[in-house]
């Protein structure tokens, strides 16, 4: 039978081991490794957002879907 | 999503007039479609449609002037083409009310405070910070506007017959315009403002309560204890986003969904999701209606961006490699799911996470499989967004080869942008224009999926019944239907309504300001809702064997040789006049 207490142990620790990983050794795996902090200076300066899933969520899909229409001679 | 012990639901009900408005298909469809409405009437009834009309027509009638003049596009066309971007729907009172009282926690990098509060001294302190870089940025910009007007105005007084000044004049006003795009894109951090989510975030999960609330007193279940759970599902969604918009995690795909499945999951397996808070874990009412919502944004016109080849890369591809790995999970792998099967194909050879919600929705596939379909897709993600552009870079491959790979294959359309940026602006174009194709595909990869769900998958776990066109009705997701009803709607619109018309108010208002808002916010409501009822034990049955990342692996290998081989012939043997236009 698990106690209250063992439940809020389990908890932080796993809350802390998320937040450790994503704060502190991948920042520290980022800045190490120079193709990803190439990476993060590059999506820092043109405001990719790698996390956004659909279409509608990315602002270069509408200026790729913009240049291929005048590339291919749409407009 | 449900499964009988067999691992098919076969559901011997029958219709009734009153399904309407007490299943949650319908209800799911109903409330979609309120939103649907409402933005439509607001943007097109009482926004500023006329106003827009009117300007629209001016540009381009100036467009249409200048390109009767010179054979290039004239800087004046594309100060025409940028007034008919500014236009947007999310301008008008009605635009900015939405969006402002639908913020969700934004990002930040070191503070997570920054994520609801933002003092007036800390935008001052960001917008000085940047502004030397603008500085910089607009004197270029507007040194490269003196040489294209130059360039113009010498090609202009040889009457645009002299080929050699009307090069020169394009040279300078494609320099001018890059340096105009730096230069918004430096711009735009300057205009920091301040700000704080705290209040309507409280407003928008009682508006939540409210129209979800409705839905459960339809459906017969208790308004009191959907809202007293609502609460912590609300509070476990806006951690989600907080912790999605961390700049690291945030760079690594790991967003608001991933966070929201993580934490629910955190807490239902240490200290336990308390019983009073079930109730409000509507995980299918709020992908269902997200569903409909994401409808509006799956738009049929959007096939032809990139001409044949897109379609033959993003629509032929696709399909061969859902269906090639699904035979091969079920034959090969012998996968014990056919649900897992078929959300793990989907989301790895459509586009990832919202190809798995709409597979899943459709199939009726129970939420952990749902959950490690999108695990694994995130993880991959991640690994192919940084190894594909180096790898490509390395030997060589072209960079619209390259885009038109990586836009097939990598799941989610942001890493595609990400990775398509590390290799090039026309890998970027291209990548990011495939993956947009394949996105439109999800409507009909949800369609197809259910309708072999019912006419074929659960006939052959109900041998001993023969199945009428009633049964296959009610056994049918009518939420896909509304799914479709939405796409087919908006997709009619954008065709009908000219580009800048669509641009502006539909896409620019209807769709930014309305649906796209409600339906980003679901699905990180249905994920938190996920990640609170799930059992490690269960998620963990699924992985047996590790036959999920087998299915994977071997299902991505396929994508990756099949999608290079036909990016090639399309757009190297097939139609290089496409790509030489690129």
């Amino acid at each position: 039978m698990i106690t209250a207490r063992q439940r809020w142990f389990r908890f932080s620790a796993s809350l802390a081991g998320g937040l450790f990983f994503f704060c502190l050794v991948l920042p520290l795996l980022t800045r190490s490794v120079p193709i990803l902090h190439r990476m993060a200076q590059h999506l820092e300066e043109t405001g990719i957002d790698p996390s956004r899933y659909y279409y509608t969520d990315v602002v270069q899909v509408k200026e790729s879907e913009g240049y291929l229409s005048e590339a291919l001679g749409e407009q | 999503m449900s499964q009988a012990e067999s691992g098919i639901v076969v559901d011997h009900g029958q219709s009734k007039w009153s399904d309407l408005w007490t299943k949650e298909d319908y209800l799911a469809i109903w409330l979609g479609f309120l939103i649907i409405a409402v933005s439509l009437v607001a943007y097109f009834g009482f926004g500023p449609k006329a106003e827009f009309a009117e300007r629209i027509a001016k540009a381009e009638q100036l467009q249409s002037a200048e390109a009767a003049k010179a054979p290039f596009k004239t800087i004046a066309w594309y100060k025409a083409e940028d007034d008919k971007k500014k236009l947007k729907g999310t301008d008008s009172p009605f635009g900015k009310f939405v969006s402002s009282w639908t913020k969700h926690p934004g990002s930040w990098s070191s503070n997570p405070l920054d994520a609801l509060i933002r003092s007036e001294a800390q935008a001052k302190a960001k917008n000085d910070k940047a502004m030397p870089a603008y500085e910089e940025a607009k004197a270029k910009a507007a040194a490269a506007f003196g040489a294209a007007t130059a360039a113009e105005e010498a090609a202009m007084a040889a009457n645009f017959k002299d080929e050699a000044a009307n090069g020169q004049a394009k040279a300078k006003i494609a320099e001018w315009r890059a340096a105009e795009k730096s230069a918004s894109a430096a711009k735009s951090k300057t205009t920091n403002k301040p700000y704080n989510y705290i209040p309507t975030l409280i407003g928008l999960c009682l508006f939540f309560i409210v129209i979800f609330g409705a839905g459960m007193t339809l459906m017969k279940k208790s308004f009191f204890e959907f809202a007293k759970g609502f609460f912590i599902v609300f509070l476990v969604a806006v951690l989600a986003y907080m912790l999605g918009n961390q700049a690291i995690c945030k760079q690594y795909g790991f967003g608001a969904e991933a966070w929201g499945i993580l934490l629910g999951m955190i807490i239902a397996n240490s200290i336990g999701t308390p019983k009073w808070v079930l109730p409000a874990c509507q995980v299918e009412f709020f992908i269902k209606t997200g569903l409909v919502l994401l409808g509006a944004e799956v738009l049929f016109g959007k096939i032809m961006a990139i001409g044949i080849p897109g379609i033959f890369v993003a629509w032929v591809v696709t399909p061969v490699v859902l269906v090639c790995t699904f035979i091969f999970g079920q034959k090969v792998l012998k996968m014990p799911s056919k649900t897992l099967n078929i959300v793990v194909s989907a989301d790895m050879s459509v586009c990832g996470t919202s190809a798995a919600i709409a597979t899943a929705a459709a199939c009726r596939a129970k939420k952990e499989e749902l959950t490690l379909s999108i695990g694994l897709s995130l993880v991959f993600t991640a690994i192919m967004m940084i190894i594909m552009p180096a790898f490509i870079k390395a030997v060589g491959i072209p960079e619209i080869l390259g885009g038109a790979w990586m836009g097939g294959t990598i799941d989610s359309t942001g890493a595609v942008a990400a990775a398509g940026a590390f290799l090039g602006e026309k890998a970027l174009y291209v990548a990011a224009t495939i993956k947009m194709i394949q996105n439109v595909m999800i409507g009909v990869t949800a369609f197809c999926v259910a309708l072999y769900w019912c006419l074929v998958v659960e006939k052959e776990a109900d041998q001993k019944r023969t199945v009428g066109a009633g049964e296959i009705w009610h056994r049918f997701p009518k939420f896909v239907l509304g799914f479709l009803a939405a796409s087919i709607l908006f997709s009619i619109l954008d065709s009908n309504l000219g580009k800048g018309m669509a641009n502006s108010l539909l896409d620019g208002g209807v769709v930014k300001g309305g649906t796209k808002l409600m339906r980003d916010w679901f699905f990180t409501l249905s994920f938190a809702a996920i990640g609170l009822s799930t059992n490690f034990r269960e998620l963990a049955k699924y992985f047996k064997g590790g036959k999920p990342v087998i299915l994977y692996v071997c299902g991505q290998s396929f994508n990756l040789a099949l999608t290079l081989g036909m990016a090639y012939v399309m757009f190297y043997l097939v139609f290089p006049e496409i790509t030489a236009k690129i």
